[in-house]
């Protein structure tokens, strides 16, 4: 009568786990108060207790083929009230990271972006092809007269690399992304209450407004952070359209007086972006041992979204200020941390993106999601 | 034996008595109990009924009290307190400052002073629950059977109705605070235990939710000289409770409350279910566990009472309470670990059981003692001194009378041995 069901604990995964910020996981003892104080956590099947005793088994495939570790926002009101310190709002990070580094396609990719002690090579990757490029080309030195940095950089080989580089940056994380949701739903099945796009929609909406996030308690702050983050990207992705349309169609070309609106909406996403990273950063640190305990993933991503602003600001400060041999160079360190957070982004933090979006799509497909 | 100084007890709860008559009782020594309250038998005298037994406590008590009654060799002081401890093993010297009672030894528990009286106090006995006058008698079956005058209440003389009721001149408001100095051989602290501050746990509603009761504030509901006479009926509206709900480890195995397991709660819980479901046939008891722990011996008791269909034990632990404003019924969410689903019930009454927090935990006591991490006395001690029953570790009643016995003969080791 009793079914039989035999688990491997993976032990290589429990430990990878508690070396990423999950080490206070085996304090769980499953008495699943985190599950009732988490504000998003649905009332089928709850989360994050059955992701910790999972976990603490090594039930890898088990955790990995569930939406609900994307779910989890880490508000951490879970790790407040947990009487053991087991922090399952650490936990769940620490999971998601070693899911983006298992979802990488290819595998070496992810070794590369989500070992924090690998991130120097990872720069000085796209720094060493840039100085190749401009050596080969004959680019390299400062150039005379006016700043502007398409004489350093011709526009046509940012777009070779760049564009190839995202191409197939894009082409792996949709590669992720698919193999993501064939497992979500071969694994829990396909009873739908809902279709795909209006869940999507009602996904994105949610997203736009935060109201996820807002449901946070015990770490209100970070819903603030995270907004001026994501809509600090979403501004500057609609800046690089515009001035791409700028080059091509009234073919204006770069520097654009700062009269220019273009410049204005550039220059007001780069300081949302600055805000909200130094808002995080700033929560981070203030939250220490209380409610967030980030891992050095999680700072990996939030210092190199700050020195992506820092240096772009920098980039332009100096420009005007007329410093030559100061701005180029800049202007070649700026670039590196875009390659960092633009070509990078399936192995990086902003992974949790493509994958947030689906678990909670899914969710709502099969009704298992919290209005927010 | 010339040499005895005798043994001093710090706390009359079931402990301290134990060790006091088993230690008097030798003949080989002599026993000064010193108790805060103004009657002894502490948190025992509190209780409807003990378990597995489902007897009442008091019967036990009273055989105690019985014991110190006939023993010259026992002395007792009420409403006094340790003030300070100097000296070493076989020759402590001991102040204990005794707080004026206003009722002295004439006092027959008449009754007369409390119907003058007009002045109400919160009841402390019944955790709030009812009040008393000002001048009251402790609980029906006191020991000593003396009324007492608690002076943060009473307007002392510029009213003195009571004095003029007192047909005995067993009143004196003019009673003041006392020092005694002690000279005893070795000590004992067995100075027992609070309930854990439910309100300290903000998502389980105690102090803002009038039906969110703690286990303890359930034993005097359902005691027959509790605030109801023993009908379990709500605080809120006095509605017969019939459907509750035990919300185990409340602050317990809780590294933000009570890290430590006070290995009684769950037995308390079983038994308390067992209340209701006696008292109100058609009534209905959920228990929400992590683990339930009932040790040893005690497993049959709780298989005893699994076998009640309309007790159901749940696991998993409640996290959140709320109040329905409109019915005043408390709503308890929790996961249910084995069903795999969050529920959110209603009931009429829920009681949080919260564990047993040492009194060493949160004030000081004189006399050099060494506390373990939890604030219990530990086990190593000066030379002479002792713990009992809970004070040194959470302990039912039973294991507290092993524990205080034990103590006796270490005292009397210190006092009497190789004389």
């Amino acid at each position: 009568m009793a079914e039989e069901t035999v688990i491997s604990p993976d032990i290589k995964f429990i430990r990878e786990l508690k070396e990423t910020g999950g080490e206070t996981l085996k304090k769980c003892y499953q008495c699943a108060t985190c599950s009732v104080v988490c504000p998003i956590s649905p009332d089928d099947r709850p989360f994050p207790r059955k992701e910790m005793v999972m976990a603490q088994w090594g039930m890898k495939e088990e955790i990995f083929s569930s939406p609900d570790i994307w779910t989890c926002h880490n508000c951490n009101d879970c790790s407040k009230y947990c009487p053991r310190g087991a922090r399952p709002g650490d936990v769940l990070g620490a999971l998601r990271q070693r899911f983006i580094k298992e979802a990488a396609v290819p595998g070496f990719m992810g070794n590369l972006v989500t070992e924090p002690k690998m991130t120097l090579v990872a720069l000085a990757i796209p720094l060493l092809l840039f100085l190749v490029v401009l050596g080969v080309t004959g680019h390299l030195g400062i150039p005379e007269g006016r700043i502007v940095y398409s004489k350093l950089f011709p526009i046509r080989y940012i777009e070779v690399i760049f564009l190839s580089a995202v191409g197939l940056a894009g082409v792996a994380y949709l590669t992720s992304l698919s193999r993501f949701w064939n497992r979500l739903t071969r694994v829990n099945g396909r009873g739908y209450s809902k279709a795909f796009v209006p869940a999507l929609v009602e996904t994105i909406t949610e997203f736009l407004k935060h109201s996820k996030f807002a449901k946070c308690e015990a770490n209100r702050d970070r819903k603030n952070g995270h907004l001026l983050v994501f809509y600090g990207f979403v501004g500057l992705f609609i800046t690089t359209l515009w001035i791409t349309f700028y080059y091509y169609v009234p073919k204006i070309h770069s520097p654009i007086p700062l009269s220019d609106p273009m410049k204005w909406f550039g220059n007001l996403s780069a300081l949302t972006l600055l805000t909200g990273s130094l808002i995080v950063i700033a929560n981070r640190t203030k939250d220490k041992g209380i409610n967030t305990r980030s891992s050095s993933f999680d700072w990996t991503f939030v210092i190199m979204v700050l020195l992506v602003c820092v240096t772009g600001i920098l980039t332009e400060l100096i420009r005007l200020a007329g410093i030559a041999a100061l701005a180029y160079p800049m202007y070649l360190v700026h670039l590196t941390f875009v390659f960092y957070i633009i070509v990078y982004f399936p192995y990086s933090k902003l992974a949790h993106m493509g994958y947030r979006t689906l678990a909670i799509a899914y969710s709502k497909m099969t009704a298992r999601d919290v209005e927010a | 034996m010339g040499q005895d100084k005798g043994i001093l007890v710090v706390g009359g709860g079931i402990s301290g008595l134990t060790t006091a008559v088993e230690a008097a009782e030798t003949g080989y020594t002599t026993v000064t109990i010193v108790e805060k309250n103004p009657y002894l038998g502490g948190r025992v005298a509190q209780h409807y009924r003990y378990f597995p037994k489902l007897c009442p406590p008091y019967c036990g008590l009273e055989i105690n009290f019985r014991r110190i009654k006939q023993n010259p060799a026992i002395r007792y002081y009420t409403m006094a307190e340790v003030e300070d401890v100097s000296g070493s093993a076989g020759d402590f010297r001991v102040r204990v400052r005794q707080s004026p009672r206003y009722v002295n030894e004439k006092c027959t528990a008449c009754n007369a002073c409390v119907e003058a009286c007009p002045v109400e106090r919160p009841n402390d006995f019944n955790f709030g629950m009812d009040t008393t006058k000002a001048i009251y008698l402790p609980h029906e079956m006191a020991f000593p059977m003396r009324y007492v005058i608690d002076d943060r209440h009473c307007k002392g003389l510029e009213c003195s109705k009571c004095v003029d009721a007192c047909k005995f001149g067993a009143i004196d408001l003019q009673m003041k605070p006392s020092t005694v100095e002690l000279n005893v051989g070795s000590i004992v602290y067995a100075t027992g235990w609070n309930p854990y501050d439910a309100a300290r746990m903000d998502n389980l509603g105690f102090g803002r939710i009038k039906n969110v009761i703690t286990n303890m504030m359930m034993e005097r509901l359902s005691a027959p000289n509790g605030p109801t006479k023993g009908k379990i009926q709500r605080p809120s509206d006095g509605k017969e409770v019939k459907r509750i709900a035990f919300v185990q480890c409340a602050g317990s195995r809780d590294e933000n409350h009570l890290p430590y397991c006070s290995a009684i709660c769950c037995m308390a819980s079983l038994k308390q279910a067992t209340y209701l479901r006696e008292k109100v046939p058609d009534s209905k008891a959920t228990i929400f566990y992590i683990d339930l722990r009932a040790p040893g011996k005690y497993e049959d008791f709780l298989r005893r009472v699994d076998a009640d269909e309309n007790i159901v034990m749940i696991k998993g632990k409640v996290a959140k309470i709320e109040e329905d404003q409109a019915t005043g019924d408390v709503v308890v969410t929790a996961e249910d670990v084995a069903g795999g689903k969050k529920i959110q019930e209603g009931f009429d009454m829920v009681v949080l059981a919260v564990g047993m927090e040492p009194q060493t935990r949160t004030r000081e006591f004189p006399g050099g003692l060494r506390y373990e991490e939890n604030g219990f006395i530990d086990v190593e001690q000066p030379a002479g001194v002792f713990g009992a029953g809970v004070a040194k570790k959470p302990l039912d009643v039973t294991s507290s009378v092993q524990d205080a016995t034990a103590s006796a003969i270490k005292c009397i080791q210190t006092v009497a041995g190789g004389k």
